[in-house]
């Protein structure tokens, strides 16, 4: 049994931040991020990069000491990832935001469409409809952020936070603005145009559920190691055979349905981004998936069967 | 440590040496032919001592040595020698390497089009030139004649043969898009889009906007800058540099430009109103759309956008100036 000893230096300026005495050669990364925590209280584990080149990779939690290539020295680096925010925080600001911003409009408040259309209602039945669909979708990501994800990194930077919030929130009105308008013109194919579309939402909704739980239960032991989503007798989740992340392609289904629904240029412009954003983070997790598991199903696209 | 001097032409030597009859002292002299240069440059290594001495005067030497008998102990390595006809042979090898050289360098496939491309290239640059010529001396003659009043109606002149030139400019971003020419592909489309939104749109769908001076300044300024951008293009086509035309393409922008970008600017701004008013490119509620389209409104981010661009444009530019001028600033210190 032999002893370790960590130093760690500061990445950029190499002075050295602390040097950790007798430290067990099968002490994890955690449990010296916990260390260094005790020595400098303001940088919580959650805010520590540690890594063992100053321009390398974050060290995970998971890694044990003496599996690193160090010896029975440690030199490890130090960067300040700056002030940390829970994924699950974020979500819930993110969504909750929409859903209320959305209601704004809806109940028309004097301040939106000036005082003579205040707290007025639609006389079309779209309008509610509408609502209660944008309503659902973030209900149901809520619920779904409580519930059943279970996020492989802990935190994200605080400034994401501003970012997100600006995007969601400054859509949500945007679109909110224009459907709930006294001006608004309906669907121009109307009844069937609405029907075709609530349906397709209802779909894609459940799908994009299914597939949540389906990744939760992948991750049901609270492990963080990656393994490869199948489908189930689910049918929504059969998906899976031809597409990595599944719960993209119904997301943009979603949102799809949602326009076709609204017929309104602004809800296509946000389902425009959504899927240009969906689509490189697909395509992201597909070749994460590629490079990890050499028996992958090659059938497999990133978001859309056979085409991207 | 050996002690190597050279007085009045003799290389003296000594030094102390581990030899096959054990440590001795060695020495030597040697009275050269002709002068040679005091200082000699000495190299050790572990089994021999080189010194090397300069000639003052480069020409062949008959001998070595002032007396006529070779020194007993000076043996010549004739891995090094080298006489006339040695040297004229070594010559001789490098010419017929260089000839080699461009040999394998013609057996590259010449592009059977490349007389044509050239020709083509030069033919535009040269219908823009004078498109641009007609435009400025035009200007410039009624600016002379008409003084303030011409600002007015420039447009009602000017701008047929302005539509044609900047028409006709789509051509660049073809010639960029087909690899014709090596200039990048994404500042060409901005030049063209940024100025043709200018002329045809703000501009061409307004009568307004048509009468007004700064319509003067715009037109000016632009054709200026291409008085001396296309006969930089001929004339680098062909492969000429005329040195005054580079200095002053790569130097006339500075004030030029700028001043050019503030001018699209005074345009835009000028038209907002008038967009704002009218409505024109404007879609408002009820529509099938259910979106409202400002078109005063997108104006108004362009202008942010157009100062963004000039200013980055200008620090691109600045740089390539440097590139193409300013290594030969330094050869003239």
């Amino acid at each position: 049994f032999v002893s370790h000893q960590v130093e760690i230096l500061d990445w950029k300026t190499k002075k050295q931040l602390c040097f950790l005495d007798k430290v067990e050669p099968n002490a994890t990364i955690r449990e010296i991020r916990l260390m260094f925590h005790k020595l400098y209280p303001r940088w919580y584990p959650a805010r520590q990069s540690i890594k063992l080149d100053p321009k390398g990779k974050s060290l995970r939690d998971e890694e044990i000491l003496q599996h690193l290539p160090v010896g029975t020295t440690a030199t490890l680096y130090f960067k300040d990832l700056g002030p940390q925010i829970g994924w699950t925080t974020v979500f819930l600001i993110e969504y909750t935001g929409p859903l209320f911003i959305y209601f704004l409009f809806y109940f028309r408040m004097p301040f939106v469409y000036g005082l003579d259309e205040r707290f007025t209602s639609s006389p079309h039945p779209v309008v509610n409809l509408a609502c209660i669909c944008h309503s659902f979708h973030y209900i149901k990501r809520l619920i779904e952020t409580v519930f059943v994800h279970r996020f492989s990194h802990g935190t994200m930077p605080l400034r994401n936070i501003v970012k997100n919030c600006l995007y969601y929130w400054g859509f949500a009105a945007w679109l909110a603005y224009y459907i709930n308008h006294p001006l608004y013109t309906p669907p121009s194919y109307g009844k069937k145009q609405i029907y075709f579309a609530v349906i397709m939402f209802l779909l894609c909704e459940a799908g994009n559920f299914s597939i949540h739980v389906a990744l939760s239960d992948l991750r049901r032991n609270g492990s963080k190691t990656r393994k490869i989503p199948y489908p189930t007798k689910n049918p929504f989740t059969w998906l899976f055979f031809f597409v990595s992340c599944p719960n993209y392609t119904y997301e943009v289904g979603t949102w799809i349905s949602f326009t076709i629904m609204t017929q309104c240029v602004p809800v296509g412009l946000f389902t425009l981004l959504c899927f240009i954003q969906m689509t490189i983070w697909a395509k992201d997790k597909h070749y994460t998936y590629l490079r990890e598991f050499k028996d992958y199903p090659s059938l497999r696209m990133p978001i859309i069967p056979f085409l991207l | 440590h050996p002690d190597i001097a050279i007085t009045d032409n003799v290389l003296h030597f000594k030094a102390q040496g581990h030899g096959a009859k054990g440590d001795n002292i060695y020495e030597f002299q040697i009275e050269f032919l002709e002068p040679v240069e005091p200082k000699p440059v000495c190299r050790v290594t572990q089994r021999q001592l080189n010194i090397t001495v300069q000639k003052k005067e480069s020409n062949w030497w008959e001998r070595l040595t002032k007396q006529e008998k070779r020194p007993l102990f000076l043996a010549p390595d004739f891995d090094r020698w080298l006489d006339e006809s040695d040297a004229e042979m070594e010559l001789k090898e490098k010419e017929e390497e260089k000839i080699n050289k461009m040999k394998i360098e013609s057996r590259v496939p010449k592009d059977p089009f490349k007389h044509l491309k050239k020709g083509y290239l030069v033919m535009y640059n040269l219908v823009q030139f004078l498109g641009f010529s007609w435009i400025f001396v035009n200007m410039t003659v009624r600016l002379f004649i008409l003084g303030k009043d011409s600002f007015y109606d420039t447009f009602h002149t000017i701008a047929d043969m302005m539509y044609f030139c900047q028409t006709l400019a789509l051509m660049e971003i073809m010639n960029s898009l087909i690899g014709l020419v090596r200039s990048p592909l994404i500042p060409a489309v901005m030049q063209v889009f940024g100025r043709n939104f200018i002329l045809f749109v703000v501009l061409g769908s307004l009568e307004e906007m048509q009468s007004k001076p700064v319509v003067f300044f715009v037109f000016y300024f632009w054709s200026i800058i291409e008085l001396f951008r296309y006969p930089y293009y001929m004339l680098s086509c062909i492969g000429i540099e005329w040195k005054p035309l580079t200095w002053l393409r790569y130097t006339t922008w500075i004030p030029l430009y700028p001043l050019g970008g503030l001018a699209e600017a005074v345009c835009i701004i000028q038209s907002i109103p008038i967009f704002s008013e009218t409505g024109k490119y404007s879609l408002g509620l009820p529509n099938p759309l259910n979106v409202t389209i400002q078109f005063s409104f997108l104006l108004q981010i362009y202008l942010i956008a157009l100062f963004l661009g000039v200013f980055v444009n200008f620090r691109h530019l600045y740089k390539q100036r440097k590139q193409h001028l300013g290594p030969k600033k330094r050869k003239m210190k």
